[in-house]
């Protein structure tokens, strides 16, 4: 049955669409750049005061200028329209625009749907916590428009507006009862839903925001800019014994090759496999890491990783690469072996690679590492000697180190003095290279947070750390922290507390340690929602025992139950409400209609209409000879029926039974 | 109150489909008799094409919530599936358990449209949200509170004289978000008496009473009717004088209204025309007399009906007219 194809929207229903489509661009619009937040807000503007003022929809024309004026935008912005944030920057934008002609039912229900695909997209960038609510918003706003949407629809063949004295709670609560009803066979499609092992196609790879974390090189403040974030690099949870918080070094990108400013991974390190791996029945710490997406490549591992986890490698300097860019949430077994012997010996390419210093830079510290070779006897005293200079001059640890020019070291280690662990990394490496040791810089994170609730660590953007390591014969790599001799409460402590200044006005110490306790609800829900996976799925089935279930036979097997269950829906269900929904055939009238039928057969034609004894009236007019027994009959139904005495019943069924007439043809 | 019906649609693929199956059900259920409930096997309930489209969308949702396995689009989706699902039976529980109390309609003049009301209760089981009626397109749109009836006006335009079965209607819903809709098909055993339409340029009405047509009325009146013995409070200008001075006796006038003659509407009286026209003028006088007034009478080749006047002596008049050789 068609409604008006014309059907109008009315004003609540407008303002429902509406508030659905701003609820759900919420997060966008705080993650879009600034610029382009008015003019997504423009036509969403224009509409309302459309409402209210019952303006015409602007002709065609302007909307395809407005259109091409913001896509323009859009594109000049992002440079193109690749990359997650880009395009549902432009799903934003276009859903907007869309409100400029929305006035028709059809319009309006097509942006609400999108408002919840777009939703659904913003998942893609977060999974957190605050989410939920994002989600419970959307959902509710949508539902209630497209309430609305469906009354406008209906009544719109009337020509009028809707009835509605309906308020806000009432609103809300038809939305929340709905989605509490959906929430547990919700929750079960969740559960049991086959999930796909491997992606069929990938994400792009810049899909993130400009997400910060450590990159594949290493310049002057680059870790300064991650001492800002607070936001979690990955959680990890100890099996069994947990190293002293000074030893809490997460190994991430090394790097060997310094341009004079910056450091860059070499191409050799990043694709020689690892020559020998830690045994990892020796490792000492067993833990599952849960990492954040950081869009590069790199996983975190204490010294020195002992296992690789799936579709990653190990290099040659224990930096363990995954084969594609991190871009959601990750979980991984590890286990590490601090005790591990990296490279006794170093083949001549790395060597030379480790000694390798620019020239044309840093002349004053050249001069003086020369100095210091001259005078040491081995290279354990020139690496005491470099520790105890940082130690013993006025070096300070700061978050606002001068800026440096061409000759960076020389610069910080005669002049400015100031720096932040990455300086004191680097130029320790210079240092020890100038001196004829070879060495390198390692960058990941220093320390984290234990959650003694939830007896896990928790290591934040701002733990991010450099440090060095020098190749001494025959003990192989050795780490050395420049930073420690320094700042020694920084290893101790951690980046943040060891301090003095606050890095921005609200960076209390309460505030800190409430946010890392309360960390503790988003690492379970981290691991009971947000890394749910095929993986997880077969052990949960793996608790019926189904645990050789492959995605071909789980798909089977859902197809089995959804059959099953479908059965039951479609035959169970129905006779159900068909017993309900009917009364039991009253026991005298199936034995009167009997009778009719015996009567009808000879030939007799009986109406509805007739009552007992004026269908045995006309009976017995038609069928003489039987005629006493048929007014028999009716007497005796009539006096069941009516008379309210029991009694009758067995010779009127007995008088019926035995009722035979011949056919009259 | 605007209500638009447009002309019966022609013969699309989908009306062929939408009868068979009609058909099909009619044969199976046989026609209603109210007071008639909606209860379960009366009830269908399919997705409306926007319900399609969005599934259509929650399909692509959810390729790319596993594709990326991001849990929480997938919740986002199986809740929304989940909810779209439920609606089925929302929609289903809106229509079900209404009672269909009659179904009747007015005569109307050929031409006109036949107003169909439905008349429907609702128990004390749940409120009902926007049920719809009409035949192929909604005409019509209904709350129902608790332990409330109401009625549906469905119209339906006239083009011949006679009995204008009520085709079968459906009463549908969306409620609640218009995913799905829940309808049931109802054939009512109603049928609408057309009258055949007046005729714009009937000739006047035949002055030709013949006897029955009554007396005058008596009382205030422009003809004498005789005279009587004075009254007091009769009017002093009717005092009859000259008759008063014969008799010793004061007389009034007494006067009348001159009686109306009865017309005599008959079928032979209109000779050469067809029988269409001469019904349609048969039908124009008879409404010009009741709107007169007049007292008239009818006569047919096959039934004659005396002189009468007022609103059942004409709706006799018009039924037969109507039903003339049917």
């Amino acid at each position: 049955m068609k409604s008006l194809p014309t059907a109008r929207l009315n004003r609540l229903s407008t303002l429902w669409v509406v508030t659905t489509l701003v609820v759900s661009m919420l997060p966008q619009l705080v993650s879009m750049p600034f610029h382009l937040v008015p003019i997504t807000l423009l036509p969403i503007v224009w509409r309302l005061i459309a409402e209210f003022r019952h303006w015409k929809p602007i002709p065609m024309i302007w909307r395809v200028v407005a259109t091409v004026l913001a896509v323009t935008a859009l594109v000049t912005t992002y440079g193109g329209l690749m990359g997650r944030r880009a395009a549902v920057s432009m799903l934003v934008l276009m859903l907007s625009l869309k409100l400029l002609e929305t006035f028709r039912i059809r319009d309006a229900r097509i942006v609400t749907s999108l408002g919840l695909f777009l939703c659904g997209t913003q998942f893609l960038f977060s999974q957190g916590i605050p989410m939920i609510i994002y989600i419970i918003a959307c959902l509710l706003s949508s539902l209630i428009a497209f309430m609305y949407l469906q009354r406008c629809e209906a009544f719109s063949v009337l020509g009028e507006e809707p009835e509605t004295n309906r308020n806000l709670l009432t609103e809300l609560g038809f939305g929340a009862s709905l989605m509490a009803l959906a929430l547990p066979v919700g929750m079960t499609l969740f559960l049991l839903f086959p999930r796909w092992g491997s992606p069929l196609w990938g994400l792009p790879e810049d899909a993130l925001d400009a997400r910060s974390g450590l990159s594949d090189s290493m310049t002057p403040g680059s870790i300064q800019n991650l001492f800002m974030d607070d936001s979690p690099a990955f959680r990890a949870k100890f099996e069994g014994g947990m190293p002293n918080n000074r030893d809490l070094y997460w190994r991430g990108p090394v790097f060997w090759n310094f341009d004079g400013s910056s450091w860059k991974v070499s191409y050799l390190s990043r694709n020689l496999p690892a020559d020998n791996k830690p045994d990892p029945k020796r490792a000492f710490f067993r833990y599952e890491v849960q990492m954040e997406p950081t869009e590069q490549r790199w996983l975190f591992a204490l010294d020195y990783p002992a296992l690789t986890p799936r579709k990653t490698k190990m290099t040659v300097d224990y930096q363990l690469i995954a084969s594609r860019p991190v871009t959601r949430l990750r979980s991984y077994t590890m286990a590490s072996d601090p005790n591990f012997q990296d490279s006794p010996v170093l083949r001549q390419t790395l060597l030379r690679a480790a000694l390798e210093v620019p020239s044309g830079f840093n002349p004053r510290t050249a001069e003086m590492m020369s100095d210091w070779r001259k005078e040491a006897k081995s290279d354990s005293e020139i690496i005491q000697r470099a520790l105890q200079y940082f130690n013993r001059q006025q070096f300070h640890y700061t978050l606002n180190p001068p800026l440096l020019s061409r000759h960076t070291v020389d610069e910080f280690l005669f002049d400015t003095k100031e720096g932040f662990c990455e300086h004191y990394a680097s130029a320790f490496t210079i240092m020890m290279r100038m001196a004829g040791i070879p060495a390198r810089v390692v960058t990941g994170y220093q320390g984290g947070f234990y959650n003694p609730i939830g007896s896990y660590v928790l290591v934040r953007q701002s733990d991010a750390h450099a440090w060095s390591e020098v190749w001494v014969r025959g003990s192989g790599w050795t780490r050395i922290d420049p930073t420690a001799a320094v700042a020694p409460e920084r290893v101790q402590q951690g980046a943040v507390e060891s301090l003095d200044q606050r890095r921005y006005l609200l960076d209390f110490e309460w505030l800190r340690s409430a946010r890392n306790t309360f960390d503790l609800f988003q690492r379970g829900w981290n691991n009971w929602v947000v890394t749910f996976s095929a993986d997880r799925q077969s052990r949960l089935f793996s608790i019926f025992g189904w645990e050789f279930l492959g995605p071909a036979k789980l798909v089977m097997a859902m197809a089995g139950i959804i059959l099953i269950s479908g059965a039951i829906i479609f035959l169970l269900v129905p006779m159900l409400l068909k017993f309900r929904s009917s009364k039991k055939p009253d026991p005298l009238l199936r034995l009167w209609g009997k009778f009719i039928r015996k009567l009808e057969k000879a030939g007799f034609v009986s109406h509805p209409s007739m009552g007992a004894m004026e269908l045995a009236a006309n009976a017995e007019g038609q069928l003489e000879y039987k005629g006493d027994l048929i007014h028999r009959i009716a007497e005796l139904y009539t006096l069941c029926r009516y008379s309210g005495k029991t009694g009758n019943e067995a010779e009127l069924t007995d008088l019926i039974n035995r009722f035979q007439i011949r056919s009259v043809s | 109150m605007v209500t638009v019906v447009t002309p019966l649609p022609g013969k699309s693929l989908t009306n062929i489909i939408t009868d068979r199956i009609k058909q099909r059900v009619r044969n199976k259920r046989g026609p209603m008799t109210p007071p008639f409930e909606l209860v379960y096997r009366h009830i269908f309930v399919l997705p409306t094409k926007f319900g399609w489209g969005f599934g259509v969308m929650l399909i692509f949702m959810a390729l790319g919530g596993l594709n990326f396995n991001n849990n929480m689009a997938l919740i986002l989706v199986f809740l929304l599936a989940t909810i779209a699902q439920l609606t089925t039976l929302i929609a289903y529980r809106n229509l079900s358990g209404l009672k269909i109390d009659s179904v009747y309609a007015e005569p109307v003049f050929c031409g006109e449209y036949a107003h169909f009301r439905v008349f429907v209760s609702n128990g004390n089981e749940r409120q009902r949200f926007a049920i719809q009626a009409g035949f192929r397109q909604a005409q019509d749109c209904k709350d129902f509170k608790l332990n409330s009836y109401d009625s549906f006006l469905l119209q339906r335009p006239t083009e011949t004289r006679g009995w204008l079965e009520m085709p079968s209607f459906r009463l549908e819903t969306r409620f609640p978000l218009g995913l799905f809709k829940a309808w049931s098909w109802i054939f009512p055993q109603t049928r609408c008496l057309v009258y055949p339409a007046p005729a714009k340029k009937a000739p006047p009405l035949p002055k030709t009473g013949h006897g029955q047509s009554g007396r005058a009325t008596r009382g205030d009146g422009d003809e004498i009717h005789g005279l009587r013995k004075y009254q007091p409070g009769d009017s002093i200008q009717r005092v009859a004088w000259r008759a008063s001075a014969r008799h010793d006796e004061l007389y009034s006038l007494e006067m009348e209204t001159p009686r109306e003659d009865a017309c005599e509407l008959d079928w032979d009286s209109l000779k050469g025309s067809d029988v269409e026209t001469r019904l349609s003028i048969l039908t124009a006088w008879v409404v010009a007399a009741d709107h007169k007034q007049l007292s008239y009478s009818l006569i047919l080749p096959d039934t004659a009906i005396p002189v009468g006047k007022g609103d059942s002596h004409r709706s006799r008049c018009l039924e037969s007219l109507a039903l003339y050789l049917l």
